[in-house]
């Protein structure tokens, strides 16, 4: 799948799956242990300036932007 | 029958603590965020004959550790081998859960999962097939419901169980062909490694390796087979094993998932809609400063009349023992050196227990994980992650929790930062000076003036953690992910015990440090024998004159040079000397007048004295607690100095610029 824009862009509603993570390694391999991997669906819950909470399965997560603009989404939903 | 070693292992905010505290009959503190716990804790149970140790363990999502917390964690799975691991697995959130579980059954430790929150589970409409769960990952599942105590039995049998049915079953991800290939080759290159394969199960760490695992790279450094596993492991790349890997984790457990689970109905999810408004870009800041407010504010109005009624059972005890007990010495000690300094300060008992009953309410709801949030974007600002917030709000309680806190921070010079500004945050020691001071000379304004002082301290941690980050730690802050609970309606009696697992601690320094400081201010405010008890010819007067050119400056006299050199022990102190060296053993209200009626002392003055209070060196405690974390007494050291040089200057610039606003002082 072709990553589309970091998930720092979504709009609150706007669901996406994550298409690559460019963090260093071990934030790499944490954000796997979290759900947030390359496959996985996410939904942008609520959205303030590329900071955002999202929802992973059953979990949520908030994001600073720093960390939100490394994860590239693909295949955008909005609500 | 031996000792048999439980370890609490699980995701973060899943219950861990409270299936601990439940299981073990202890009291530790539980919250409902995310890195609670920071460091293993141990209790001990006797069960139909078996002595069982249980560790309860930080959080982790992996067994990849990312922060010292999660590496107290891994380390205890990995080095001392328990002979079971409990994992609590939180039943609402299944899919994120059974990733640590595909990690955990690789390690080849018998587990067991304690199905927890199950009733929370349950009331959304999601029923868990255990039977089924457990036959698909060949790991024992049992129900529980920590907060109710419900299945404790079930689970420690179910441990005990797997413990004594040898050997198990290695139940393992299949990661494919080519991942398979590689692993076989490597775990045939370690098997001539006896050493090693005695210490580690050679299939997991096989697959950390093709995942890149730094830390399972130093295992692996001392063995003979080291060379021959980097030739191995020079022809790939570690990335795409990375991914490919957590992709079939996370296959597997889709493939469970349907299997076991009937999910309830979505429906309208109240968490999100609270989350919209309370992080709001507007209105999040706002609601935050006016819960606070509100808190400090309730705080006042509701504690007054406690606060009267302990000043009356005071003073009638001061009272029946000034005319009961004889010689006058023996009376003085009592009354002026013991009711003195010890009830000045357990007067404002009422106040700490419901400021923490209400502190522990928003932290029960999960409302304080979103503070955290919303103050991500100034915390990033000032150059720390917004989860450093989090041991600052600990600070709001006690500091010395607060800096161990700092533990589930990332980055190393985040964690320092942080630390070093912990102690500016207001924690409920000094809460008593603001209220006999802001109450004596703010009256209706106390409210306010203390709010203030709280923000102060969040100003003077701010200002100075972008001070350190630009002088002496420079650098990036780690980037902030955190975990967001749901919204939970925290029961009267979790809130009430978490309220009193602090409050307490509070009243048994009154018992302890307090008063032997309050006992030492008495001795050094008798002698030499013969003179007036406090005055400016005792030791304690010869003490404080020789400070006094020091505070000077600041408007303060000897005796408050006296009270604020004991402050050093604990702040609470600076109060209790204050009773003692004005002689008003009878309590808060009298010291209050005491100190409105000395000429000395100015609504100016007062608030200098405050701000002195909040920001000089931090208690005896949270010295020894820098000292720990930092590994070095410079750290320490300088803390002690900045903390000095910052309140004497801050006191002075308030003590001047104050008049103008008060109107005169």
């Amino acid at each position: 799948m072709d990553p589309v824009c970091p998930l720092a862009l979504l709009s609150a509603g706007t669901s996406a799956i994550v298409a690559e993570v460019r963090a260093g390694k071990e934030m790499r391999l944490r954000l796997a242990g979290m759900g947030l991997c390359p496959g996985a669906r996410v939904r942008a819950q609520c959205v303030d300036r590329g900071s955002l909470i999202v929802s992973v399965g059953d979990a949520r997560y908030a994001l600073s932007r720093g960390i939100a603009t490394k994860i590239l989404v693909g295949e955008l939903e909005a609500a | 029958m031996t000792g048999i070693r439980i370890a609490l292992t699980g995701n973060p905010n899943v219950g861990k603590t409270t299936l601990f505290n439940a299981l073990t009959g202890s009291r530790q503190h539980v919250g409902n965020w995310p890195g609670v716990t920071v460091e293993k804790k141990t209790g001990r149970i006797d069960w139909n004959g078996h002595a069982i140790e249980v560790i309860d363990l930080p959080g982790t999502y992996s067994l990849t550790a990312y922060s010292a917390d999660e590496v107290v964690a891994r380390d205890y799975i990995i080095e001392e081998k328990p002979d079971v691991v409990v994992q609590v697995v939180d039943a609402t959130n299944l899919e994120r859960n059974l990733y640590l579980t595909t990690q955990l059954a690789e390690l080849g430790v018998p587990v067991v999962i304690a199905l927890n929150m199950a009733d929370a589970a349950e009331a959304g409409g999601c029923a868990i097939d255990r039977e089924r769960l457990s036959a698909l990952l060949a790991i024992p599942v049992v129900r529980t419901v920590g907060t109710r105590g419900e299945g404790l039995d079930d689970l420690l049998d179910a441990a005990i169980r797997e413990v004594e049915t040898s050997p198990h079953h290695e139940h393992t991800v299949g990661y494919g062909n080519d991942a398979e290939v590689m692993i076989a080759s490597i775990v045939d290159v370690f098997s001539a490694d006896k050493d090693l394969t005695k210490r580690y199960p050679l299939r997991w760490l096989a697959v950390r390796l093709l995942e890149g695992d730094e830390n399972a790279l130093d295992k692996i450094r001392d063995s003979p087979a080291h060379t021959g596993v980097q030739a191995l492991l020079s022809g790939i790349d570690p990335d795409e094993y990375e991914v490919a890997m957590a992709d079939r984790r996370y296959e597997m457990i889709a493939a469970v998932l349907p299997q076991v689970r009937t999910a309830g109905a979505g429906g309208m999810n109240v968490s999100e809609m609270v989350d919209r408004v309370v992080t709001d870009r507007y209105l999040g800041i706002p609601i935050f400063l006016a819960l606070m407010w509100g808190a400090f504010e309730l705080t006042f109005a509701v504690a007054a009349p406690f606060v009267v009624l302990i000043e009356a059972g005071l003073a009638w005890l001061s009272a029946t023992i000034a005319g009961s007990i004889e010689p006058a010495w023996l009376a003085s000690l009592v009354g002026d050196g013991i009711i003195g300094g010890v009830g000045a300060v357990l007067v404002f008992v009422p106040n700490i227990f419901i400021l923490f009953l209400i502190l522990s309410f928003l932290e029960d709801t999960g409302y304080l994980a979103r503070a955290a949030f919303i103050m991500d974007r100034l915390m990033y600002a000032i150059g720390l992650p917004g989860k450093a917030f989090i041991p600052m709000l600990i600070g709001f309680g006690c500091n010395v929790p607060g800096i161990m806190a700092a533990r589930s921070i990332e980055g190393e010079k985040d964690r320092l930062i942080t630390i070093l500004v912990n102690p500016f945050i207001s924690c409920s020691a000094r809460l008593p000076v603001y209220i006999l001071f802001a109450g004596a000379f703010f009256g209706a304004g106390a409210g306010g003036i203390v709010f203030l002082l709280y923000i102060l301290g969040i100003a003077a941690a701010i200002g100075s953690a972008k001070l350190f980050r630009h002088t002496i730690l420079p650098g990036e802050s780690s980037p902030f992910i955190m975990e967001m609970p749901p919204y939970r309606l925290p029961t009267v009696w979790t809130s009430l015990l978490h309220t009193w697992s602090r409050g307490a601690m509070y009243v048994r320094k009154a018992g302890t440090i307090i008063l032997v400081g309050a006992l030492v201010v008495w001795c050094l405010a008798s002698l030499p024998f013969g003179v007036e008890y406090g005055s400016s010819a005792s030791l304690a007067g010869a003490l404080g004159h020789l400070l006094e050119p020091l505070v000077a400056p600041l408007g303060f006299d000897w005796k408050v040079a006296v009270a604020l050199l004991f402050g050093f022990v604990a702040k609470e102190v600076v109060v209790g000397s204050l009773g003692v060296l004005y002689g008003t053993g009878e309590g808060g209200d009298a010291l209050s007048t005491a100190l409105l009626a000395d000429p000395g002392l100015s609504a100016a003055t007062a608030l200098a004295l405050m701000v002195f209070v909040l920001l000089y060196t931090p208690c005896l405690a949270t010295i020894a607690t820098i000292r720990k974390e930092t590994g070095s007494w410079r750290w320490a050291g300088f803390s002690v100095a900045y903390g000095l040089v910052l309140a004497w200057l801050l006191a002075l610039i308030v003590g001047h610029i104050a008049p103008f606003f008060l109107g005169g002082a």
